[in-house]
């Protein structure tokens, strides 16, 4: 499988992904799967930013993470999104650690709106395998 | 309209909410596919996955993630929340499809901030699936208005 394993990921390695608008579509898909309540016209729910966030993370240069599980997740919510805002995400990879099967990354994720301001931050961990090992249960 | 919502001074240390379960379904994981961009093996590659360690495809942890949210809503009536500060999250154990999850939740937080008009409630979340194995469990910090 073509991917970055975790021998291969770089600390501090920065990618930046295309940008997405978010549109009353996705508020409407997301509030129907989740029937989450809406807060009014035009708002963004704040969990929605980050479901788009790891979708933007594949569409980088570089091969995407084999990750076998999401491990963890640090987020802070900075500023309210609204809907027609178009948002990026930049992520930068922080720290590395091997572990039997596979190695903890932990990747910094920033969105950034159409005005450059920060709208959501945090780390996420993942767990990747490892290149020339097969990961066994 | 009455206001149901309840406010900062309202809300106690130490209350507890449980959600009605929600099985999470094939079409959950293809819809939040679509919706987020992530089309990540785990999720989308039913062949694939049968050779994993998990032998099938497995939910999106922020899928679950989502649905827990709208669970919460479902659990208590709704805080009269300004704005959601942030959250400290562990994913333990896959949902796949077809496993039943729901909430247990409880305030663990409750501290002034330097707004008087507001203050900040933290709430511990716990998903657990048919089998009451945690999968999910964190904390979600919520700014909440003060009765005005």
């Amino acid at each position: 499988m073509t991917g970055t394993y975790f021998e291969d990921v770089v600390v501090d390695n920065i990618q930046v992904t295309p940008a997405i608008t978010v549109t009353e579509t996705h508020v409407a898909l997301y509030l129907g799967m989740t029937r989450e309540a809406p807060l009014g016209s035009g708002v963004v729910p704040d969990v929605l930013p980050l479901c788009l966030v790891i979708g933007l993370g594949w569409r980088v240069k570089d091969p995407p993470l084999v990750v076998l599980a999401f491990v963890g997740l640090d987020w802070r919510i900075v500023r309210e999104l609204r809907v027609g805002d178009t948002v990026h995400s930049r992520s930068r990879i922080l720290s590395k650690r091997p572990m039997r099967d596979g190695g903890l990354v932990v990747d910094e994720r920033t969105v950034i709106d159409q005005h450059g301001e920060v709208v959501q931050q945090g780390k996420f961990t993942f767990l990747v395998a490892k290149r020339h090992k097969e990961v066994s249960a | 309209m009455a206001d149901a919502r309840r406010y900062f001074d309202e809300i106690e240390l130490g209350e507890e909410y449980e959600s009605p379960g929600r099985t999470v379904t094939e079409a959950d994981i293809v819809m939040f596919a679509g919706l987020s961009g992530d089309y990540n093996v785990l999720h989308t590659d039913a062949e694939f996955m049968k050779q994993s360690i998990f032998g099938e495809r497995i939910a999106h942890g922020l899928l679950c993630l989502a649905i827990q949210s709208g669970l919460f809503s479902r659990a208590t009536a709704p805080y009269a929340t300004l704005a959601f500060g942030g959250l400290r999250w562990k994913f333990k154990v896959p949902v796949k499809i077809g496993d039943t999850i729901r909430l247990k939740a409880k305030v663990t937080g409750k501290k002034d901030l330097s707004k008087p008009d507001r203050g900040l409630i933290t709430v511990q979340r716990t998903v657990l699936n048919q089998r009451d194995e945690v999968v999910q469990q964190g904390e979600t910090d919520l700014i909440v208005e003060k009765r005005p």
